[in-house]
């Protein structure tokens, strides 16, 4: 599969995912889980890609990451907004 | 800015006395000198949990910089209207130089930077190994990346699902144990693997560690995924005018470890022979001289500890590859296994390259979700994972002794005739 | 191998400059001017000449006193070390003396070690001399020894520890407060060498025990005894469902709806008696906590170690479940991790390690040495837990034994 198909098909994992069951950020593990056609690191390299391009984003507990879509479901400061000064 | 707000914190206060070094007096003085309020809430966000007994932080879901998926823990106050200059106070790992040394030019920049952009609070290091940044807010991440990549040739540290920052001890910089270059294994492993420290690439975190010798300074096998230890295979250099020395008492033994109380005159036997593990060790008391049976000896560094003017590992060096410790969560605690007894690492370390990426492929793909390597391991057997995954020759050092149960899941193929049998013929020589 | 950079790079002496990274990052182009992958500084830049010279070709060592070693090389070279604790928890201002210090006395150049020990080199013996008095002399406000000399040999070094109140959201204790506090007790083996070996204390504040709390002669492991709270009202707000339940490592939490104020919410409940109090859940969910006052406190495990020195690598042992919140000092934990050490103190052979010791006596003994009550908490009922079951009728009959006559 070349990286543009597979970006696309990472993509589509993700839309279908935020409007389907709403969920909306994905470990590595299940992306690599929908897409089992391709190889695990080339779908970690393109996945990283996307998020260079601003197409996803990290969102990390410090001790997991997972990847979502920008501005979809639960912020990366959720319920932390900063007071007014 | 304006006057900086103090709080009242007895409680904090009390930590200030006492010989050990005390933070609270640091951070205070600190906030005095540099008029920081940050220092101040912190310390009154202290003196809170001391009093409430409980935390006062809250996690957010941010990684910190653009492209990195990792290297900044973030943390939000749940008392911002209390403790304003802390409504966010991130952490930054920034990666430390292989075994910790620095010059002071390099130090007192990173301080001016983290006097300029966060709470001037810092540790040096953080159990990870890192350099740990404490405390600042979400727009001045970037900054603090640009200023560590531009100004100071830094970068950050991982965190997460990435390649943890790799550690090693201080290896040949100073200690004549060391079998392997360590700062300059993990230096090179660093560097070839910075894809993986900086982006997700694994089902869960993933730790090299790397010792010079089986003292394991570092803690390597109860801590790294990935454990690299330091050893030898042929035999400890005895230096016999030297045992000689100890035994006459003119040396101290274990480099004088235990000069503070009177343990009575050093005795060969008693404190080396007899303890050696192995029973390999003879003092002939007539000739006055040491042999060490080197074939029975398993490297356990006891009796060089305590003669190190007199015994040194032997010059076939080499480590010893050991995969799969982690902490108690979940399955329970795990020590690293021995993998590979003996390995040469020789720069590129291209075989240690190599292995890691066979191990890598595998967990990748069939690793599950928040599964270290040892767990993973564990899940398949770990006889499934040398010989199938890793291609490698069981030997009786994998285990400390076979198994005790004879449930063995035999391959159709190991058996003669195979699995596919006919319940006719069977029934032909016994009737039912 | 790398290239070795000979001496610290250039860039160094330039000053900081607080305006650049304000010209050069661009938040609507984030590429822009972006340096990434580099990795950290090379080592060999900050080895001081006399590490340089001698790297891999060290002979042996001494320790001439607590806390001061002597390195002597092949090529006759010799360096010493002079061995300071720190807090770890610290501020630039510090850091800065630190600097000051390596700059006075060590051309600039200064180590830390694993265990946040911070570590001085010099080439000569009057140097020495003069560093030793210099850190001896340092004190701060309130009289605290800001370089205390010592965590060589027989000590008791520096503790490891993790972040505690000071930044984590799960921690169960503080960790630089009771390090603090325990390093205050027992400050007077730091600087010593009269322990029958090494004893390495660690602690952790939560059960995810960052650093090598479980492989420790002594560590503080804290931990919560309450399930976290389920905050229906705010739940579905501030957290994504799918992923608090994926949090959980043990599946205890399921989706659920409920009502509140009359209307139905989505939310969760958590299966209490599958919950280990881990915290992961509050890590996903701000409208999960977990600590609690009562319930969170401290449990004592003792008896590992990580070396291979005479007895395999292994585990500590949980001899106290439980001890509660005392700040700021912590004193019944304090108080029992003093009578262990001066206890194995008392009764260890010259080398042995705390597990070491109680191996060779029987736990039974060690519980009847130090007092420590023994309660089923202390019986193994995770996973492989048979394998600290006693089988085999070799045991000692300590003071824990009664002698069954009738039994209904
Ligand atoms: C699922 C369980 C875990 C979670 C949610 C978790 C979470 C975290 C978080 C949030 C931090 C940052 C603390 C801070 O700076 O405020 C941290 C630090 C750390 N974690 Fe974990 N962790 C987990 C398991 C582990 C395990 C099993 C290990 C060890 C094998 C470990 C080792 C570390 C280390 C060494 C640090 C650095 C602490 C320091 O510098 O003091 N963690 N962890
Ligand atoms: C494959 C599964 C096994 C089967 C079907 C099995 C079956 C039996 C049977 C039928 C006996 C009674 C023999 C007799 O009295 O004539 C026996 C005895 C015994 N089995 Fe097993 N067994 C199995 C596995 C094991 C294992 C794995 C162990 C121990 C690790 C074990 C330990 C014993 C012991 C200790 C005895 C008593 C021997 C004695 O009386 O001296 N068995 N077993
Ligand atoms: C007298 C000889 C010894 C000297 C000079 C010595 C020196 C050191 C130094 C400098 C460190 C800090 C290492 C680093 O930061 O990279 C260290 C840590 C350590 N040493 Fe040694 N050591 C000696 C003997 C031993 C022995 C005999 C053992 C084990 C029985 C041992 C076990 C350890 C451990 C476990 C650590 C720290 C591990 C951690 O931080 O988690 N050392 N030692
Ligand atoms: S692990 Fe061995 S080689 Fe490394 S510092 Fe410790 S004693 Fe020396
Ligand atoms: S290293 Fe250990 S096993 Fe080997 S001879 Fe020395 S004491 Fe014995
Ligand atoms: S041990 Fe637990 S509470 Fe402490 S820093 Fe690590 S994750 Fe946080
Ligand atoms: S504390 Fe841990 S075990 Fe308990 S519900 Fe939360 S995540 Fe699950």
């Amino acid at each position: 599969m070349d990286k543009e198909t597979l970006k696309q098909k990472i993509m589509e994992v993700f839309q279908k995912k935020a409007s389907g069951a709403g969920k909306s950020k994905i470990y590595l593990k299940d992306l690599q889980r929908e897409i089992p056609e391709a190889n695990p690191r080339d779908i970690k390299n393109a996945a990283n890609e996307l998020v260079k391009e601003g197409k996803l984003e990290y969102f990390s507990t410090g001790s997991t990451v997972m990847y979502g879509l920008p501005g979809v479901g639960m912020g990366l400061e959720a319920g932390m907004e900063k007071p007014e000064e | 800015m304006g006057e900086v707000k103090k709080h009242d914190t007895p409680l904090m206060d009390d930590l200030k006395s006492g010989p050990w070094p005390s933070f609270v007096d640091d951070i205070y003085s600190y906030a005095e000198r540099h008029k920081k309020q940050a220092c101040f809430d912190i310390l009154g966000q202290m003196e809170l949990s001391y009093k409430n007994k409980e935390t006062h932080w809250k996690h957010g879901g941010i990684v910190g910089v653009f492209g990195y998926g990792g290297g900044v823990i973030g943390r939000y106050s749940d008392q911002q209207e209390k403790f304003p200059a802390i409504w966010a106070f991130h952490t930054v790992r920034v990666n430390q130089p292989a075994a910790k040394w620095y010059h002071t030019s390099a130090l007192r920049k990173l301080c001016d930077m983290w006097d300029h952009r966060g709470s001037g609070i810092m540790n040096l290091h953080g159990s990870t190994g890192d350099i740990i940044l404490l405390g600042t807010v979400t727009e001045q991440l970037e900054y603090i990346f640009y200023d560590l990549g531009h100004q100071l040739k830094m970068d950050l540290g991982g965190s997460g699902s990435n390649l943890r920052t790799p550690e090693c001890c201080m290896g040949m910089s100073r200690c004549e144990w060391s079998c392997i270059d360590t700062q300059d294994i993990v230096y090179e492993l660093t560097m070839a693997f910075q894809d993986e420290l900086h982006r997700p690439a694994f089902p869960y975190k993933f730790k090299i560690k790397v010792s010079g010798c089986p003292n394991d300074c570092v803690a390597a096998i109860a801590r790294a995924d990935f454990s690299v230890i330091g050893t030898w295979r042929d035999r400890i250099k005895i230096d016999q005018e030297a045992v000689r020395a100890y035994v006459g008492g003119e040396l101290k033994p274990n480099a004088g470890a235990h000069s503070d109380r009177d343990w009575g005159p050093f005795d060969i036997k008693k404190e080396v022979i007899d303890l050696c593990p192995t029973k390999c060790m003879f003092w002939d008391e007539g000739q006055r001289k040491l042999y060490i049976n080197d074939a029975e000896c398993n490297r356990c560094m006891h009796c060089i500890n305590v003669m190190p003017e007199a015994l040194w590992p032997g010059d076939d060096r080499g480590a010893v590859i050991l995969m799969g410790a982690k902490a108690p969560i979940l399955e329970g605690a795990q020590l690293s296994t021995v993998i590979i007894p003996f390995m040469k690492l020789e720069p590129p370390y291209d075989n240690l390259k190599n292995l890691l990426y066979k191990v890598w492929d595998y967990w990748m793909e069939h690793g599950k979700n928040r599964e270290r390597l040892g767990e993973t391991i564990q899940r398949i057997g770990l006889n499934r994972f040398i010989v199938d995954v890793l291609g490698i020759k069981p030997i009786p050092q994998h285990v400390k002794e076979p198994r005790s149960n004879p449930y063995i899941f035999w391959k159709e193929e190991e058996v003669e005739g195979g699995w596919t049998r006919d319940v006719a013929e069977f029934r032909k020589r016994h009737p039912a | 191998m790398s290239e070795r950079p000979e001496r610290p790079d250039p860039i160094y002496t330039q000053p900081y400059d607080p305006t650049l990274a304000e010209k050069l990052y661009n938040p609507q182009k984030p590429m822009e001017n972006r340096i990434t992958d580099i990795g950290p500084p090379h080592y060999w830049q900050f080895l001081p000449p006399v590490i340089q010279r001698n790297y891999g070709k060290w002979k042996s060592h001494e320790i001439i006193q607590p806390g001061v070693l002597k390195y002597k090389a092949h090529s006759g070279e010799v360096v010493y070390v002079v061995r300071c604790g720190t807090p770890r928890l610290e501020t630039t201002d510090y850091v800065r003396e630190i600097c000051e210090i390596a700059d006075k006395y060590c051309d600039g150049y200064v180590r830390w070690t694993t265990r946040n020990n911070v570590e001085f080199h010099v080439t000569d013996e009057e140097k020495l001399r003069a560093l030793l008095e210099d850190l001896k002399s340092r004190k701060m406000p309130n009289g605290a020894y800001k370089f205390p000399i010592g965590g060589t040999g027989a000590s008791v070094t520096n503790i490891v520890h993790t972040q505690g109140w000071i930044h984590c959201h799960t921690a169960a204790i503080d960790a630089s407060g009771v390090v603090k506090a325990i390093m205050d007790e027992l400050f007077d083996y730091f600087g010593s060498h009269k322990l029958p070996a090494q004893v390495r204390l660690a602690l952790a504040c939560c059960i995810n025990m960052c650093g090598a709390v479980h492989c420790s002669d002594i560590a503080v492991v804290g931990i919560h005894r309450k399930p976290p709270l389920v905050e229906d009202e705010r739940l579905d707000k501030v957290c994504e469902i799918p992923l608090v339940i994926a949090s959980c490592p043990l599946g205890a939490i399921k989706p659920a709806t409920v009502e509140v104020a009359g209307e139905k919410r989505k939310s969760v409940r958590v299966n209490v008696d599958r919950c280990m109090f881990c915290g992961n859940c509050y890590t996903m969910c701000p409208a999960m906590p977990i600590s609690d006052g009562q319930g969170d406190g401290l449990a004592l495990v003792v008896g590992g170690k990580v070396s291979n020195r005479i007895t395999p690598p292994t585990f500590s042992k949980v001899v106290i479940p439980f001890i509660p919140n005392e700040p700021p000092r912590w004193p019944t934990a304090v108080k029992w991790i003093k009578k262990i050490l001066e206890i194995y103190s008392q009764n260890a052979r010259k080398y042995e390690r705390v597990g070491d010791w109680i191996q060779r006596i029987g736990w039974e003994k060690f519980f009847e040495l130090t007092d420590i009550p023994f309660t089923w908490h202390l019986i193994d009922d995770y996973r492989l837990a048979y394998d600290t079951y006693r089988t085999s009728v070799h045991f000692k009959f300590t003071s824990h034994v009664e002698t069954v006559t009738d039994f209904e």
